[in-house]
């Protein structure tokens, strides 16, 4: 019963044994993790660099792609630089690789190049390379980022003057070119304008000094940057998917920076909030019913319970939203008040809308994106609550975000009775036209429905500049509460940075998408 | 041998093959993956050069076909997401998934084999309940809580493990070896203390004892070996699960393994890179698999082929059903091993729970 199928042999053992020992000993010799460094103790913080931990790697450090939050953060201002920048705290405009810009005709514009720049691979910096950077994020077919997010279907007309001097021209009058410039970051020359690149070469205080892929982002002092030295001379940057972990570095001395964070992350003292610019509101697919009845779409705003949502959820700064621009952001509406909570008048609209035939027991279906920001699922579930105490028939979905942007962007998902949208939208560019020409706009690709008249009042706006620009988005929010009614705002959000004690370093309102090692220093 | 180990390569190619094939038109069920790289305002032209740049306008058989064609070469194309080599990623995501995988079971194994073995050597004394409650717990208790626990525990309250990572000495292995081997332990332990209990009973333990053997030498050397093959089994499915990837391990001690990218591209709708680790993954279970029937032939004489046992037996050749069929099949052997721990609650409730191979990735 006990015969064996092993040869019993000394010879054939000896050869077992080696068969077996051969792959462990290989696998314990390189205990490294395949692909890791060994260069680096976890744990331990090298003195002269900053740790960096993000929600996700980057996908690529490509500049035409900065506007995507894991590439933007490490990338703007750090390897690359425009050429203005926007200062978060006011919105002006300040010079950086551009002196100075002006306006010299109705669609053109001309900027001064700043001189004695260099690419962080030997390329000299002046306006041809300025207008190569602009003419592959913008005319080129490359798809970049930038392009869709700020720029749209219109291209520039780009003329070197001479080594200092670049007129750009634009196909409609443009009051804001040297805002939307602020997004293009400048790459060196020798950058392929018919293929993105995974590791640019810019201007900025930093250049890369390795990645590898799946463990780090390695950055280095640019030694011929043409400002002041940073006072690190070298950053990493590490991920970590989950929030609590990315905390836990932070408290346990193992990063300095930690991003995405939120108070229930365990992250305590070390947990700095700050405002991010990013709305978070209801949006209606108005053309079907009930919610093609305004009352409907009213009731809904008066039955969120906002202060308490807030107070709730997110008592660290966030504040009940009126419009869907916080206030910074050109075409904010000071004197507009949220929606006051009033079940009991949400409830009177939706009996009177019934009354009159409007179908508002039909079922709901509220689109919700997992894990878009902390606590949506939360929200989502107080929302369907409330909804359903004024009368309403609501079911909440789920979705991950492939599947909630079939919601989110036209072409629209159709055939499943109405819909409503849970959205959280960020105006990093700081003017309402970013915002509204999404959203409001009839055929806007973030838009449902709207009118004629509403329309003509965001062409209106849109080449407008000065205090005109600004009354002018000021009533269209104004108008949208009004007579629209497209969402129910609901918050403006902080978000929130883990800091270590070991640096000084202040967020601010682009802090999520530009985190500028050069302003860190020692505490 | 060589006609039984053809004949299982072939039988497992199938399953490869369709598993491969199904992810290739599952994944381009799930949607356009456009409106995840492009902005929100992307125009319609811009989404058909995305298309055409990644060979998503081509008709979806066209796509097929090169994709296979592709896959001969290891030519999986680029990364949707990140513009890389997608093959380059997944061998290089692989070996970390590997390695993790393989400490896991190597610790996972010893440490269940002797204390399954301390249980059974007295059914339901005190050391039995210990092992099986302890055992119980192991195998129920989520990887992600477990995880955030132990950074808890260790990381931060006593600060002598790091958080999280893969860089530097031994100590970043311990988290998530540890926490991958909690479940593995649990069962394996329970599969180790039920096929011991059934063998230490057999006429010819009581023999050996007879013959004045000490116990420390009935046990590694007679019945260690035949309740081996129960464990096998089990161990064979659990590697496979942690071959398929260790998701959420992966995740949250940044462990650049396959789990991780293969999650990633899902979620991006990141054909070429997901096509590229299904088939990596779906080949490395093939392998495994393969090892783990040669394995059992070699502990346990009932499976093996029949081709040699019965030229052993005097039968003559041509003979029929007596070349590359087993004797006994797997399910007879899982069925062998949920009788033989019948003692323990859990113990038919862990074999059942075993995934089968190549699942796990397509449907995660």
């Amino acid at each position: 019963m006990t015969s064996s199928a092993v040869p019993r042999s000394a010879k054939a053992r000896l050869t077992r044994s080696a068969i077996a020992v051969v792959p462990i000993i290989a696998l314990l010799t390189g205990c490294t993790v395949a692909n890791s460094q060994s260069d680096s103790g976890v744990g331990a913080l090298e003195g002269d660099t900053v740790r960096v931990v993000l929600q996700q790697e980057p996908p690529t450090l490509e500049a035409c792609e900065a506007n995507l939050t894991s590439t933007g953060v490490v990338v703007r201002s750090n390897i690359t630089e425009p050429l203005v920048e926007r200062d978060p705290a006011t919105g002006d405009l300040d010079p950086l690789l551009a002196t100075e810009w002006s306006q010299t005709g109705d669609t053109e514009w001309t900027f001064t190049m700043r001189e004695g720049v260099t690419f962080q691979d030997g390329e000299k910096f002046d306006a041809a390379a300025a207008a190569h950077s602009i003419d592959r994020a913008v005319n080129s077919d490359l798809g970049c980022n930038v392009e869709g997010y700020v720029f749209g279907d219109a291209d520039l007309g780009l003329d070197v003057v001479n080594d200092t001097t670049l007129k750009i021209t634009t196909e409609e009058p443009d009051p804001i070119l040297p805002l939307k410039l602020s997004f293009i970051e400048i790459v060196s020359p020798a950058t392929s304008d018919t293929e993105k690149v995974r590791e640019p070469a810019g201007t900025g205080p930093y250049e890369i000094a390795n990645w590898s892929s799946g463990n780090n982002i390695r950055l280095t002092q640019f030694a011929d940057y043409w400002g002041d030295k940073p006072e690190f001379p070298n950053v990493e940057y590490v991920w970590r998917g989950e929030a609590t972990v990315r905390a836990a570095m932070i408290t346990n001395g193992e990063a300095d920076i930690a991003t995405g964070l939120s108070q229930d992350d365990g992250i305590g003292d070390y947990g700095v909030p700050y405002p991010n610019n990013e709305t978070v509101a209801v949006r209606f697919q108005g053309n079907v019913a009930p919610l093609d009845d305004i009352r409907i779409r009213q009731a809904i705003n008066y039955a969120i319970d906002k202060q308490g949502i807030v107070d709730a959820l997110y008592p660290n700064g966030d504040q009940v939203a009126a419009q869907i621009i916080p206030e910074g952001v050109v075409g904010h509406n000071p004197d507009l008040e949220p929606w006051p909570f009033d079940p009991e008048m949400a409830s009177q609209l939706v009996e009177e809308a019934r009354a009159d035939g409007v179908p508002v027991d039909t079922e709901i279906q509220l689109v919700v994106r997992t894990a878009q920001f902390p606590k949506i699922q939360e929200v989502a579930e107080i929302l369907q609550g409330e909804f359903a105490e004024i009368g309403l028939n609501v079911n909440l979905q789920m979705l991950e975000t492939a599947q909630h942007l079939e919601y989110q962007t036209a072409p629209f998902v159709t055939n499943q009775g109405p819909i409503m949208l849970l959205i959280q939208h960020g105006n990093q560019a700081g003017d309402a036209q970013f915002s509204v020409d999404q959203y409001f706009l009839s055929d806007g690709p973030q838009s449902e429905f709207g009118t004629d008249e509403f329309d003509a009042m965001m062409d209106a706006a849109r080449p407008l500049s000065g205090d005109e620009r600004e009354a002018a988005y000021e009533e269209i929010m104004n108008y949208e509460v009004e007579s629209i009614v497209q969402m129910a705002f609901i918050s403006h959000q902080t978000g929130m940075l883990g800091v270590s004690d070991r640096i000084n370093y202040t967020p601010n309102s682009a802090s999520g998408d530009e985190l500028r090692i050069s302003t860190v220093t020692s505490a | 041998m060589l006609n039984y180990l053809g004949k299982r390569i072939l039988q497992s190619a199938i399953p490869l093959i369709v598993v491969v094939i199904g992810v290739f038109f599952l994944a381009r069920l799930t949607g356009d993956p456009s409106s995840l790289y492009l902005p929100l305002s992307a125009t319609e032209e811009m989404k058909a050069d995305f298309a055409a740049r990644n060979g998503l306008d081509l008709p979806i058989f066209q796509q097929l076909l090169n994709f296979l064609g592709g896959a001969f070469t290891l030519d999986f194309g680029e990364s949707m997401r990140t513009g890389e080599d997608a093959a380059a990623m997944v061998l290089r995501a692989f070996p970390a998934t590997l390695q993790l995988a393989f400490f896991t079971m190597l610790f996972s194994i010893i440490i269940a084999v002797v204390i399954g073995c301390w249980a059974a050597l007295k059914p339901n004394g005190v050391a039995d309940r210990i092992v099986s409650f302890f055992s119980m717990v192991a195998a129920s208790v989520p990887d992600f809580w477990l995880a955030i626990l132990g950074i808890w525990i260790f990381a931060i309250s006593f600060g002598i493990l790091p958080t999280s990572g893969v860089q530097g000495g031994p100590e970043v292995w311990i988290l998530p070896v540890a926490t991958l081997m909690m479940r593995p332990v649990g069962v394996l332990a329970q599969i180790v203390r039920g096929s011991m209990v059934t063998v230490l009973g057999q006429p010819y333990i009581k023999v050996a004892y007879s013959r004045g053997a000490t116990r420390f030498f009935v046990v590694t050397r007679h019945a260690l070996k035949n309740a081996a093959a129960p464990a096998l089994t089990v161990a064979g499915d659990l590697t496979v699960g942690l071959i398929n990837g260790a998701v959420v391990v992966e995740s949250i001690f940044g462990w650049p393994g396959i789990g991780k990218l293969m999650i990633d591209s899902i979620l991006m709708r990141d054909f070429p890179v997901l096509q590229a680790a299904v088939l990596v993954t779906a080949v490395a279970i093939f392998v495994l698999n393969i090892v783990i029937d040669l394995l059992y032939a070699a502990l346990d004489p009932r499976v093996r082929p029949t081709g040699r046992s019965a030229k052993q037996q005097g039968k003559k050749d041509g003979e029929p059903a007596t070349t590359g069929v087993r004797t006994v099949k797997p399910g007879a052997i899982k069925a062998t091993v949920a009788t033989a721990s019948a003692g323990s609650a859990s113990s038919t409730g862990t074999t059942t729970s075993t995934q089968a191979p190549g699942t796990q990735g397509a449907g995660a």
